[in-house]
């Protein structure tokens, strides 16, 4: 009885932190319906008491969504996919490699993990601009093609899997490159998924990188694009919310995608194997 | 998952091939055409700045320039289309940026060369950040003052870097609708400050139970703007004589700030608590009369399109001329980068002698601004004449003064004494001291000096 009473107490907690975390999200997605006067209406409702689309009929007025919709998609799809081959391969090599000043080479890269991008940005844009990779995708990419989060979640991801395994492949014929893309790539899903997410998302919501390097609107990317809804004076809302309900499916996509290895992606990177 | 990996793989591979190619924006890189009229029967433009638009722009090669904005792509394009129209071989590329950020970005920027944006949109209030980027106009300084009288206040050592297209301040807008329910007509428009309480207390109204549910006026969440320049009419300046030191401990603002507390806390005419976003009371029809600046034309378009509203102009103590009836400011011209190539300096020099020198220009800036004209010739133009702001102020903006391109510490010094003042309830002496004490380190750390002095009636 006591379990049973403790249990449904939990279970109201998590409803409404639940409500508590969705429920802005719900008030923008139906913000997003809204007048600007409603929106800032003393008087709050939460449906709408006159839905409109032209919030999201006018979002090509502002800036070209789409362009900087795909332009967002690529960048974060690219990083995405790289930084998850490299935190693999990395994280095989510290994890199941057996190598003097493996530790160090460790310890360097979670240092990288310390030092906040705010203390780095002006050397770097100072580099790329010396290298003349201003207003160019490879000025977004080659900074974040190797991330010391994503090799610090696949070394621990990589030291789970049994060594056993990785020699009987070797025994059975098997090289480094068979075995790495054969073998243990597809035993670290979990992993992956996570950092799919995380990267993903990351990519996705960066703005002032972003923003430094790429002059060409042609090249912008979406997150940037959102900022230009708020002007000097005002702040157009309905159009913000209606191009961020549209931004944020991609993410939800992903998340949808790769959240059933989440949870244990996460797990596994947290607890050493 | 393997299938998909290898699906985002091959997807990267092809857009990479696509994505990472293509080089810079180009500023050098043309889609002009050649252009080998340098007679184009074209009438000269302007009074004391002219432009005479017969002649070739860097041979009448192709050329093409950045222009960075971080508003109103639009009207911005259609200038440099106008100017396009005359010089075909010139491709002006309007880059849009957004405001937050734009200073951070720009800076960087312009010291890239010709890589940078040949020209780039002003705010007086970074002119520290970018001054040294900028090369002066290649225009007589009499002349366009002759224009432009404000462009005297943009003085320094001699050449111009910036000027003003269109002046800004604040003004009163009032809710018709409100205003006739009052049973108040256009006869009660308030000339003075007695009557303008006389007229907000109409406008004010409270329930049985003593609570108000209209405001007569509201000034919350825009104390400080409100203030910063009401000074004038009480009886001193903003800035020491030297233009190094802030007043804002004076008794003139402190007689400023009385009068604004005392029209909730005495003539009960608003409330701090009551609408505490004054553009959204007014926007809601819960306040009759805002305090606001030109840009709320625009906001008003924007977020409450069915609000009747009418503009006055801020009132005086005595009906009479004041020494300065409040502040302005100035949406300032295009810079020019001192760090662009030759050939690029030498369309942007051209390009704003043309943005000088045209009215069309001008007209366009200031319509669509909602801004007074800087340049004075303009300001009966048939276009500008019943704007609301050229309206309202337009025949006294020469008794505005512009304080200068006053650091952000005034206005948010001054936005913690008002807090102090109205929520925590610090004396005003206290509240403004302690501004004042704040305002003036900051001030001692920068090279401000304080544009008053240039004022036409400094000495009065």
């Amino acid at each position: 009885m006591k379990h049973k009473t403790l249990k449904t107490a939990l279970y109201i907690v998590l409803a409404l932190l639940g409500v508590v975390t969705v429920f802005p999200f719900v008030w923008m997605v139906l913000s997003s319906f809204k007048t600007n006067n409603e929106i800032q209406s003393i008087v709050q409702t939460l449906i709408p008491q006159e839905a409109i689309v032209d919030n999201y009929l006018n979002l090509q007025q502002t800036f070209d969504f789409l362009r900087y919709f795909l332009n967002s998609i690529f960048i974060a799809v690219a990083v995405t996919v790289i930084v998850i081959y490299t935190s693999c391969l990395c994280g095989y090599v510290l994890g199941k490699y057996q190598f003097k000043g493996k530790n160090i080479i460790f310890g360097f890269v979670m240092m990288t993990m310390m030092v906040p991008w705010s203390v780095t940005i002006i050397p770097r844009y100072t580099m790329f601009m010396e290298a003349g990779l201003q207003d160019t995708y490879i000025s977004l990419i080659l900074p974040v093609m190797v991330s010391g989060f994503g090799i610090f979640m696949m070394k621990q991801n990589m030291e789970s899997i049994p060594d056993e395994l990785i020699e009987a492949a070797r025994m059975d014929g098997s090289n480094e490159f068979q075995t790495f893309h054969k073998l243990v790539l597809p035993l670290c899903k979990n992993g992956i998924s996570a950092i799919a997410i995380f990267q993903f998302l990351w990519v996705w919501e960066d703005y002032l990188w972003p923003y430094l390097m790429i002059d060409s609107e042609k090249k912008q990317l979406l997150a940037v694009g959102l900022t230009l809804f708020n002007g000097r004076y005002s702040t157009d809302y309905g159009g913000l919310f209606a191009a961020t309900t549209i931004s944020i499916l991609p993410v939800i996509i992903v998340y949808v995608i790769f959240q059933k290895r989440f949870v244990a992606g996460v797990a596994a990177g947290a607890v050493k194997g | 998952m393997k299938r998909l990996l290898s699906f985002c793989l091959a997807l990267v591979l092809v857009l990479s091939l696509a994505g990472c190619s293509s080089g810079g924006s180009g500023s050098t890189a043309s889609q002009g055409v050649q252009d080998t009229q340098a007679d184009k029967g074209l009438e000269v433009m302007g009074d004391n700045v002219t432009y005479d638009p017969n002649h070739l722009v860097n041979n009448g090669d192709p050329i093409s320039i950045d222009w960075w904005v971080w508003a109103s792509e639009d009207m911005f394009r259609a200038i440099a289309d106008a100017y396009e129209e005359i010089h075909p071989n010139v491709t002006i590329n309007i880059i849009n940026n957004p405001w937050d950020g734009f200073f951070t970005k720009l800076p960087l920027a312009l010291q890239r060369g010709e890589d940078g944006p040949t020209l780039f949109n002003v705010h007086n209030s970074y002119e520290n950040l970018i001054l040294n980027y900028m090369e002066p106009y290649d225009i007589d300084t009499d002349e366009l003052i002759a224009d432009y009288p404000s462009a005297s206040t943009h003085l320094m050592d001699g050449n111009i870097y910036y000027a003003d297209y269109g002046l800004s301040t604040g003004m009163y807008y009032y809710n018709k609708e409100l205003w006739a329910e009052a049973g108040l007509t256009d006869d009660d428009i308030p000339k003075t400050w007695d009557e303008f309480i006389e007229v907000a207390q109409k406008l004010t109204k409270f329930d049985e139970n003593g609570n108000m549910i209209q405001a007569g006026y509201n000034y919350n969440n825009y104390f400080n703007s409100t203030v910063i320049g009401l000074n004038y009419q009480f009886g001193d300046n903003l800035f020491s004589a030297d233009g190094k030191e802030s007043l804002v401990n004076s008794d003139g603002m402190k007689d400023a700030v009385s009068f604004l507390v005392d029209l909730y806390e005495k003539y009960h005419v608003g409330d701090k608590d009551f609408g505490t976003n004054y553009d959204q009371s007014f926007y809601q029809g819960q306040s009759a009369i805002v305090f606001a600046w030109g840009f709320f034309v625009g906001n008003l378009a924007q977020n409450a399109p069915d609000i009747d509203y009418g503009t006055f102009e801020i009132p005086t103590q005595d009906g009479d001329t004041p020494y300065a009836y409040y502040r302005y400011n100035g949406e300032s011209t295009p810079g020019i980068n001192k760090n662009a190539n030759d050939a690029q300096k030498e369309v942007a020099q051209d390009f704003m002698r043309f943005f000088f020198a045209s009215d069309d220009v001008q007209i366009r800036l200031s319509q669509e601004g909602g801004l007074v004209p800087a340049k004075t010739s303009l300001m009966d133009a048939p276009e500008l004449k019943d704007t609301p702001i050229v309206r309202t102020v337009g025949p006294h903006i020469d008794r505005y003064i512009w304080p200068g391109a006053m650091p952000s510490t005034v206005e948010n010094n001054m936005k913690i004494a008002g807090e102090d003042i109205l929520y925590n309830g610090k004396s005003i002496d206290d509240a403004l001291k302690t501004a004042a004490d704040t305002i003036d380190i900051d001030l001692a750390n920068s090279d401000f000096t304080s544009s008053e002095s240039l004022y036409a009636y400094y000495e009065e």
